[in-house]
């Protein structure tokens, strides 16, 4: 369990998260919306020890982030981030493979579990047939989903996602959140996921994060958060909120002042 | 059917069976060229003879002055050589994985020149001391590291134009220091350092053979422990980061490691060029991008390809012989045209 109390992370002078609070629980999807430099992503960088916070604790199953060794955070946590451009040619079996360095046991080579866990995430993520392949090779939908089943490959009970599904089709953005879904369901884990997209965080998550300016604006149920008033508040648009005819989960549409 | 799964577990991924397999028949192929570059030469040795004297027989039917050719010159020549290959293949490994560009290379990068500049520093100011080539041409790989790094580095990362930019900038930069302190040289001295920086091998000591050896060991050693932490970084340090590497830490081992290679072998030999580029990259498209075998096999493909090269220099003009940076240069540059094109 990751539970972050008043923390504050500063650039320099420029304050990017203001004593925020945050607990992530098992089977529980957080989702964090806010506009660009509302420091969403600042926000899980500090909760994954990438960025020290000037105040405030994080604690990972309650002993503080900093008592623990870079290698037993990436067993507890991982980060799906937007794939970076590859530069040499590596197999997506390779690619997935990475997730296990956390683990790794003597002389640096991968145990036959390492290779086994592996060969899991790929079946749950479908990649399977593409293993062999490499990883320029492969789709924009495809190539995240790899990116995600690295991350899925170190078996952490949580999970911080940043901006899983930029750039990604609506079938894809879907599939991808589907699977954190299913692993937060079967497996205890619990996932952070930094979004954009404000339909998907409400179909998808538990709980909301509304960030402005470093700030927590409000927490809750996405049927609390997101209304049209905190909404507008916070993105500075009009909106229309109402319930989706099918799932019943809230649904945001922007309206825009120059469209009649 | 296990047996396609086998087969399937060797393509998607590397094993040790794997890499040991590799290494042995790497193992194999630098011996026979070993053996050929020993017969080879301005005057060619008989076969069995030599092959009987290198495995230490005492009555192989090689005149005295045969004797001398195979193992006071071409020998130890080859036994530089090939430190020289591991030295610079593996160096050009952990900075192209580090760096995460497969341009990088110590001579491109300017690195090798930093330890030019070092070793010029000591033979003019420290000459009576031997050891002191080797210490100084180190401190210059590290310092001309350093500087390329922290130029290249922009907001977004070393991007690959930087890179080779940063390079150039280091390379001219030393160049110029270069030609000043040949200015401080008596003339008689100036040819054989032109020679020199080009990459010769011909004047080698035992004392600083073995020293090449040593740092050679180490650095591969170094360089071999880091490679799967390599393996993350090449994809990007945030990633590696992520997934448990201690980013900081590992830089800051395959900076000096590589800095203590490309230094023995320019204290021994001078810049030899692009054997750092061409052998992991064509070990890369032959075995794959994982550092463990990257490594291991650009240090056994280095060597033989430096012998190769060597062998080439020495033999096309005998018995008059070029400097063997001018032949690995001729075989690199156009690769790295290629490279740069593909990209």
């Amino acid at each position: 369990m990751l539970e972050a109390h008043d923390i504050t992370v500063r650039y320099g002078a420029r304050l990017a998260v203001a004593s925020v609070s945050l607990k992530l629980e098992p089977r529980r999807i957080t989702a964090i919306i806010g506009p660009n430099g509302a420091g969403k992503s600042t926000m899980l960088r500090t909760l994954n020890g990438g960025l020290e916070p000037a105040s405030g604790k994080i604690l990972l199953d309650d002993h503080p982030l900093s008592s623990y060794s870079r290698r037993v955070i990436a067993q507890r946590i991982a980060v799906v981030a937007q794939e970076a451009d590859l530069r040499f040619p590596v197999t997506v079996f390779e690619f997935v493979l990475g997730g296990r360095y956390a683990w790794a046991a003597g002389w640096g080579w991968e145990t036959a579990r390492d290779v086994e866990t592996t060969r899991e995430v790929l079946r749950e993520t479908q990649l399977e047939e593409l293993s062999g392949r490499l990883m320029n090779e492969l789709s924009g939908g495809e190539r995240q989903r790899a990116v995600l089943a690295r991350a899925l490959a170190t078996e952490a009970g949580v999970l911080l996602l940043d901006e899983p599904t930029a750039n990604l089709d609506l079938a894809h953005q879907a599939a991808i959140l589907a699977l954190v879904r299913m692993r937060c369901d079967r497996h205890e884990t619990s996932a952070l996921v930094v979004t954009h997209d404000i339909n998907l965080a409400a179909e998808f998550s538990d709980h909301v994060l509304l960030m402005k300016d470093g700030k927590s604006i409000a927490f809750g149920r996405p049927d609390e958060v997101l209304t049209p008033e905190l909404l507008k508040a916070v993105f500075a648009v009009r909106v229309l909120v109402d319930a989706h005819p099918i799932t019943g989960v809230p649904r945001v549409t922007p309206v825009h002042e120059t469209v009649r | 059917m296990t047996e396609t799964r086998d087969l399937s577990l060797t393509i998607e991924h590397l094993t040790l069976r794997k890499t040991l397999f590799v290494c042995g028949v790497l193992l194999l192929l630098l011996a026979c060229i070993l053996l050929g570059s020993a017969l080879v030469g301005s005057q060619s040795l008989p076969f069995t003879s030599s092959l009987c004297a290198l495995a230490g027989g005492s009555n192989c039917g090689l005149s005295s002055e045969q004797q001398a050719i195979l193992f006071d010159l071409r020998l130890p020549r080859i036994l530089l050589a090939g430190a020289v290959g591991i030295c610079l293949a593996t160096a050009g490994a952990g900075y192209q994985a580090l760096l995460r560009n497969p341009l990088a290379e110590p001579y491109l990068l300017g690195v090798s020149n930093g330890a030019a500049v070092g070793t010029m520093v000591a033979l003019v100011f420290f000459g009576q001391h031997e050891w002191s080539r080797p210490v100084m041409a180190f401190g210059g790989a590290l310092a001309a590291t350093f500087v390329v790094y922290r130029l290249a580095r922009g907001r977004a990362g070393a991007t690959p134009e930087r890179l080779i930019l940063a390079g150039v900038i280091v390379t001219t930069f030393l160049s110029s220091g270069i030609v000043f302190i040949t200015t401080l040289m008596d003339a008689t001295r100036i040819r054989s350092f032109t020679f020199w920086l080009l990459g010769d091998l011909s004047g080698t000591t035992t004392s600083l053979l073995l020293i090449t050896f040593i740092a050679a060991g180490i650095g591969v050693a170094v360089l071999a422990l880091n490679a799967r932490s390599l393996n993350l970084m090449m994809l990007g340090e945030r990633d590696a980061f992520d997934l448990g590497v201690e980013v900081g830490r590992v830089r800051i081992t395959v900076f000096v490691a590589a800095s203590l290679l490309v230094g023995a072998s320019v204290a021994s030999s001078g810049s030899v060029g692009y054997v750092g580029l061409v052998v992991p990259h064509l070990v890369r498209l032959a075995f794959g991008s994982d550092n463990r075998v990257v490594i291991a096999a650009s240090a056994l493909g280095g060597a033989a390809f430096v012998i190769l090269a060597d062998t080439v220099a020495r033999t096309i003009i005998a018995p008059r012989e070029l400097p063997v940076g001018a032949i690995t240069a001729l075989i690199g540059a156009p690769l790295f045209v290629y490279l740069l094109k593909r990209r």
